[in-house]
């Protein structure tokens, strides 16, 4: 008996392309998120400018019976500058590859350049405000490192930090409902964390730490919220800045660093150029040398930043206290 | 060659320190002429180098004189040249064993072997315990800028000869290191830590690596209490609460001091004479740049561009310019960058002999990035 098997009648194509694209790995983007925005007018130079009015001094002395006006005061302000930097980058793509490729290569690659480009707005934002934001190092853990890991405390302490500087909060409270396992949200500040601390999080969840599946309703969650506590619900990301190793305790022992950032409203700005930010670009091969063999798909923008509040901003660095997966 | 490939030249004046060139691309090969050495012909001299990025970071092949007018071949190991891409923060460089922080006005820093730093770099600290209750902890974790004195030392600006201060030695139990922070100044002005304040009519902020502001900063302090001089906190405001109180730079001494017109006559006196004890938790004293009052950008000088881009101050009074165009004076500014390095690596077979030459040599480089490379 002869049975004809793919040993000797194999496939003449041996493999199926899957219809659908997979995933690529993408941190959540939290620094764009709690940053106002500005958009520089064309033909607006170099420096956008902001103009921040100071609080006039309350009259609380009483005028008397003198019929003597008091002295006027002067009226000041801070002005803010922050300078417009540009920014790009690109493919250089073969035309025998689009005309080879079974996949949708100028699709694709199109929309990692936007994500690369998304995830570039993010990354700066994110390496300055570690640059020029104060720093405040957690002391409410018991882990011995300095900076310590997070305790109660600490959030207690940035908050009231941020209340006594009278920093705007971004989300509203929500109010306790009659379901198990829940708890009321108070109003709040953001802070942008680290996934790498969220096992520490947990760990103070019967000190008060709330997780956000906890909360009375998700309606005014975000998708990167791991939880709250006190006045700051937390967020997120795997790209949240993190110094390896740069903490070391008594005994020789090191540990990682990690920069939460909390802020209020305003405390940001991403400043933009009119014109000039989010552009794909696709230049035909027709563009390139004589025999026109070569497409280019390429994404620019301008970006610039400031803290405009520099009283609604603080980074709140720590240590970790529960083990690193791999 | 076509369209996509990339040339760049250039002249500097070396200074016998690494020279960073600034490139809008990472090249992939760079040669340059030492024309001083070249003319000269003496012994030691460097006169061209090469160096391929198939060979390897931080290495060049070069030529040298090994007598007068007399010419080999040579390669140098480490500290040779090397491309970079200054994009992002919080990255450093390798881990330095530090044997030794003595006690003084500028603690001096011994490194097991040789740093390879430049004065100028920026360092932090880690594990400075002598024993689990005394050594200098309480300096861990600040960026500091080191000036050289030696192949294994460096001083940095913090005055460790206080009481509550001990020597940091060979048999300290923290493990004592050292790491370079490899791109302290990507965006700036920003908040830096304050080492001394010197109280008066006007107020004398020294701070422990480079503040980078400049005339008519505006700044904020944040000063934790055990510090001393709380009333140079922006908050709380007795006169007006809720509003801010900032001072401006009046003066710019050199890279870590500025004065600042606050009259502090009256404040508490700054206090860095920290207890180990302190140490969880202990946070620092800071000056964090806020705004500024300037309407102009860098002056025009005798070397400059005409409009002259912002810039750094690392060390000294250098100023160090940013590839940047013209901004308003005291505006915030992105500092990334890109380019190639030439070290002031050796030549394995003449420690005489520095890559980037003596100070006062002028030296062409070109660099090139390929359309195409092919490996073996």
């Amino acid at each position: 008996m002869s049975i004809t098997t793919t040993g000797n009648l194999g496939p003449m194509i041996l493999q199926s392309l899957a219809p659908a694209m997979l995933y690529v790995p993408t941190p959540s983007m939290n620094y764009i998120t709690v940053c106002d925005k500005m958009s520089m007018p064309p033909n607006g130079g170099t420096t956008a400018r902001f103009m921040r009015p100071r609080a006039l001094t309350p009259p609380t002395v009483q005028l008397g019976n003198s019929g003597i006006d008091p002295p006027a005061q002067v009226p000041q302000r801070d002005i803010i500058d922050a300078q417009m930097a540009f920014f790009g980058t690109g493919c250089i793509i073969n035309e025998q590859v689009i005309l080879q490729d079974q996949e949708g290569v100028l699709a694709w690659v199109s929309e990692r350049l936007a994500v690369a480009m998304r995830q570039a707005e993010d990354l700066i934002l994110r390496d300055y405000i570690v640059s020029a934001a104060s720093i405040i190092n957690a002391g409410g853990g018991s882990n011995g490192f300095n900076p310590t890991n997070l305790g109660m405390s600490d959030f207690s302490l940035v908050a009231t930090t941020l209340d006594t500087n009278n920093a705007y909060k971004f989300m509203s409270g929500i109010e306790g409902m009659d379901r198990f396992g829940t708890g009321p949200v108070r109003s709040a500040y953001f802070m942008l964390s680290s996934t790498e601390l969220q096992s520490d999080f947990d760990s103070l969840v019967g000190s008060g730490f709330l997780n956000q599946w906890n909360y009375p309703t998700n309606a005014s969650a975000l998708p990167a919220e791991y939880g709250s506590a006190y006045n700051i619900r937390v967020l997120t990301s795997s790209e949240a800045p993190v110094a390896r190793n740069a903490a070391i305790n008594a005994s020789g022992v090191s540990a990682d660093v990690y920069y939460n950032t909390v802020v209020g409203k305003q405390a940001i700005t991403h400043i933009n150029q009119d014109g000039y930010s989010m552009n794909l670009i696709y230049r035909d091969p027709y563009y390139s040398g004589m025999l026109a063999q070569n497409a280019t798909l390429a994404v620019k923008f301008a970006q610039a930043q400031a803290i405009t509040q520099d009283t609604a901003i603080r980074n709140i660095i720590c240590t970790r206290n529960s083990a690193l997966g791999v | 060659m076509t369209e996509y490939s990339r040339q760049a030249k250039g002249r500097f004046v070396s200074t016998g320190g690494a020279k960073v060139i600034n490139l809008p691309f990472q090249p992939d090969y760079v040669e340059f002429i030492n024309y001083t050495a070249s003319a000269s012909g003496s012994d030691n001299g460097v006169p061209f180098a090469y160096w391929d990025s198939l060979m390897g970071q931080g290495v060049a092949v070069i030529n040298r004189f090994q007598a007068a007018n007399q010419l080999t071949t040579d390669t140098v190991d480490t500290l040779g040249i090397t491309t970079f891409s200054a994009g992002q923060l919080l990255q450093f460089g390798p881990t330095l064993t530090v044997t030794d922080v003595s006690k003084a006005a500028a603690a001096s820093v011994t490194t097991s072997g040789a740093h390879g730093l430049t004065s100028g770099d920026v360092v932090i600290l880690e594990g400075l315990f002598e024993t689990s209750t005394t050594g200098m902890p309480q300096i861990n974790g600040i960026p500091f800028t080191v000036t050289v004195t030696g192949s294994t030392t460096f001083t940095i600006p913090w005055n460790t000869s206080q009481s509550n201060y001990t020597t940091i030695s060979g048999a300290a139990t923290g493990t004592p290191r050292a790491k370079k922070v490899l791109y302290p100044y990507l965006y700036f002005p920003g908040q830096t830590f304050i080492s001394a304040i010197t109280t008066g009519t006007t107020t004398t902020i020294d701070t422990t690596d480079a503040h980078n502001f400049v005339v008519g900063q505006e700044v904020a302090f944040r000063i934790p209490s055990q510090w001393g001089t709380v009333q140079l906190n922006s908050l709380p405001n007795t006169l007006t609460p809720g509003s801010p109180v900032y001072g401006y730079v009046i003066a710019v001494t050199d890279y870590n001091t500025v004065v600042v017109n606050i009259d502090s006559s009256a404040y508490t006196a700054f206090n860095s004479n920290q207890t180990v004890a302190s140490v969880p938790g202990l946070s620092y004293a800071q000056i964090v740049a806020v705004g500024d009052v300037n309407t102009g950008g860098v002056q025009i000088s005798s070397t400059s561009v005409l409009y002259p881009p912002p810039y750094t101050m690392p060390i000294g009074t250098t100023r160090v310019n940013t590839i940047n165009g013209p901004a308003i004076q005291g505006a915030f500014v992105n500092n990334t960058s890109q380019g190639f390095v030439i070290g002031s690596g050796v030549a394995e077979g003449d420690a005489s002999a520095i890559l980037v030459g003596a100070a006062e040599d002028v030296i062409y480089w070109r660099a090139y990035l390929h359309d195409m490379s092919i490996p073996s």
